[in-house]
């Protein structure tokens, strides 16, 4: 489809481009051969014209010998008669170069006339003054004059086939605009039909490819849509394991550690007292270990989710969140907490607790801070947290890591705002609204 | 010699059977009744009316604090000892707010079991001392993170000595006899000193006495 457009373009261009030329050289042509008839038909008009006037001149000066008394005059005549022989020679010569078909004929009676013509003077100008006057005005009036009338008239004729050459001419130009006119709308129409298939053919591709783009932007769409599906559905597959794994450490493992230890206790108490210091060493090494390991089991219950975010609610794990980095890492951790409702659902009390948890260790691992300040209430209809810390801060825009990312995950799959406002030497204010009004709808999809 | 007759809940059989067996080996005291869960406590202890009931904080049906809370409600002189295997603080102020005058870790109840039984049925608290450590030590550790002033220096001798015997669970009648003064003038100091220390009740007031480790 592609090369094919581009073979039609090309093709409709080479067509313009040869209709053009095409039209330009048939013009050019055209006039040239107009001005040449033209020129043509002037030189042999005046060609003519001169045979003609000499003609006559020549018999003028005839009469003028004729009539003369005086010999030296007469001679001036008759060498003036000469001369006047000499160009019609030389114009018949000319014209006998640029014959055309039509004019053979007429052209030959013409030279064969003129020279019966001349020949019919030639007694009459050996006359002496004598004869001249006897018998030049028969002369003239019986011979040199119907003689020239013949030969001008025969003059006439080529003239007249000379005109109708032109015109011949004139046709044949006026066929050959014809012509060119025809030439020039079928390249025309052919361009029409050439460019109108060429721009069906373009505009049925563009809309196919805008189609087809539009279904791929929907896939990717979808896909998009899925991926954020699929990275919630971890999200809360990842919570509600934690959740049964925090659970079980706790409940069964811990209970029955603690229960362990009680039961090693009450060993030893029972034991007679003359027990040696070898079985109370053993029992005691069983004790520290089950001290040692209950302890572990509850740390590692706590960090995968601690109980009193299920006991007690979000702001007392948040206390204790805060406490525990106040103890462990030596910075600062102040709990400003307004009363929240009663009914926050588990994913908003889940998702704002990960976001205390996720921040602070960040503060722990990049912000060298001394202290954090961490504010959690109600805002309007939204729940509120802020997270600052006066540490070494960090350009958002480009050290934005994958926790923070996480952080903004969690918080637009519950449709609230997440906000990190930090550079250079000034802390992290990290802020998040959840909409608490949706709550009920959100919690029903 | 009187006995102290003790009511057990937990929902681990094992558990309770090791603690029946700590208990059993002091001469004054009688186990009394045994539940496996929360609304089974509330039955025994309102029959029983015992002296002391040790009850699991998680426990099917009916958890530890609410059954503590429905106990306090029944106004029996039954004192309460919460048994868990939280030490923080909240957990603390749960069970104090419901009523408990003890707060016993699991994995210490083997050497602290004895010594709450006999402080709470005396009439005082108790608290397992890693947890009163653990309070103290945050304590300390906010003051001088925060750097903020101790608000128990602004409390006048009176204020302190009458804090003393507000967390050690005297009555009002009992401290007007030892100071000698009036329930009305106790009254007023009581209030001064929980504003001044930002405290909003007796529960609070009491953890606030252990972060001082005012008490054990």
């Amino acid at each position: 489809m592609k090369r094919l457009l581009f073979m039609g373009f090309g093709g409709l261009l080479l067509l313009l481009a040869f209709t053009g030329l095409n039209a330009l050289s048939v013009l050019t042509r055209i006039q040239a051969r107009n001005e040449s008839i033209r020129k043509d038909y002037f030189n042999r008009d005046r060609i003519l014209e001169q045979l003609r006037s000499d003609i006559y001149l020549s018999g003028t000066y005839v009469r003028d010998f004729l009539l003369e008394r005086d010999p030296s005059l007469a001679d001036a005549h008759r060498k003036e008669l000469d001369d006047a022989r000499l160009r019609i020679d030389a114009n018949v010569s000319t014209y006998e170069g640029i014959l055309r078909g039509e004019e053979r004929l007429p052209f030959q009676r013409f030279t064969k006339e003129l020279k019966a013509y001349f020949n019919s003077l030639r007694p009459a100008l050996e006359w002496d003054a004598t004869q001249r006057q006897a018998l030049g005005y028969s002369f003239m009036k019986d011979s040199l004059l119907p003689r020239r009338m013949v030969i001008v008239q025969l003059a006439d004729r080529i003239s007249g086939v000379n005109q109708t050459q032109m015109d011949a001419g004139d046709k044949q130009v006026a066929i050959l605009f014809a012509e060119f006119r025809r030439s020039l709308i079928v390249l025309l129409v052919l361009t029409l039909i050439g460019g109108t298939l060429l721009a069906g053919g373009s505009i049925y591709r563009i809309l196919r490819l805008e189609r087809e783009s539009a279904q791929r932007f929907d896939e990717v769409e979808q896909a998009r849509g899925a991926l954020r599906h699929l990275s919630t559905r971890l999200i809360e597959v990842q919570e509600s394991e934690r959740r049964s794994l925090s659970r079980e450490l706790h409940d069964e493992v811990g209970q029955s550690l603690s229960a362990l230890l009680l039961g090693l206790g009450n060993v030893a108490a029972i034991l007679p007292p003359e027990t040696g210091g070898d079985a109370r060493g053993q029992l005691n090494d069983l004790r520290g270990l089950a001290e040692r390991t209950v302890a572990v089991v509850r740390d590692m219950s706590l960090l995968l989710r601690p109980s009193m975010l299920d006991d007690l609610g979000l702001i007392p794990a948040v206390q204790w969140q805060a406490r525990e980095v106040s103890r462990t890492k030596n910075i600062a951790v102040h709990v400003q907490a307004d009363a929240l409702p009663e009914d926050i659902p588990d994913e908003y009390k889940t998702c704002t607790y990960r976001i205390v948890q996720e921040a602070l260790h960040n503060v722990i691992r990049h912000a060298k801070a001394k202290s954090v300040r961490i504010h959690l209430g109600p805002h309007g209809n939204n729940l509120l947290l802020t997270i600052q810390d006066d540490g070494q801060g960090f350009i958002p825009e480009r050290e934005k890591g994958v926790g923070l990312l996480g952080m903004e995950e969690r918080v637009k799959h519950l449709h609230g705002s997440f906000h990190v406002d930090s550079s250079r030497g000034v802390g992290t204010l990290v802020r998040v609204e959840l909409p608490l009004s949706k709550v009920d709808a959100t919690v029903l999809t | 010699m009187t006995t102290v007759r003790i009511v057990l809940a937990d929902d681990h059989t094992i558990m309770r059977h090791g603690l029946r067996l700590v208990l059993e080996r002091q001469p004054d005291f009688a186990v009394v009744g045994e539940a496996n869960n929360g609304r089974e406590a509330i039955d025994i202890v309102v029959r029983e009316n015992p002296d002391v009931a040790v009850i699991d904080i998680a426990m099917p049906l009916l958890n530890g604090i609410e059954a503590a809370k429905r106990i306090a409600e029944e106004r029996v002189k039954t004192a309460v000892v919460i048994l868990s295997m939280h030490s923080d603080e909240s957990y603390i102020l749960k069970a104090l707010r419901a009523g408990a005058r003890g707060y016993l870790l699991k994995d210490s109840a083997e050497i602290d079991l004895i010594q709450a039984i006999r402080a709470v049925s005396a009439g005082k608290a108790f608290f397992s001392p890693a947890v009163s450590s653990v309070l103290a030590d945050d304590y300390l550790r906010q003051i001088q993170q925060q750097g903020v002033e101790d608000p128990y220096e602004l409390l006048t001798a009176r204020e302190r000595e009458l804090l003393q015997l507000i967390v050690e669970l005297k009555s009002t009648k009992d401290i007007a006899g030892l100071l000698g003064i009036s329930p009305r003038t106790i009254d007023t100091h009581r209030g001064n000193l929980m504003q001044k220390l930002n405290v909003h009740s007796i529960p609070e007031l009491i953890l606030y006495a252990m972060r001082k480790r005012l008490i054990s």
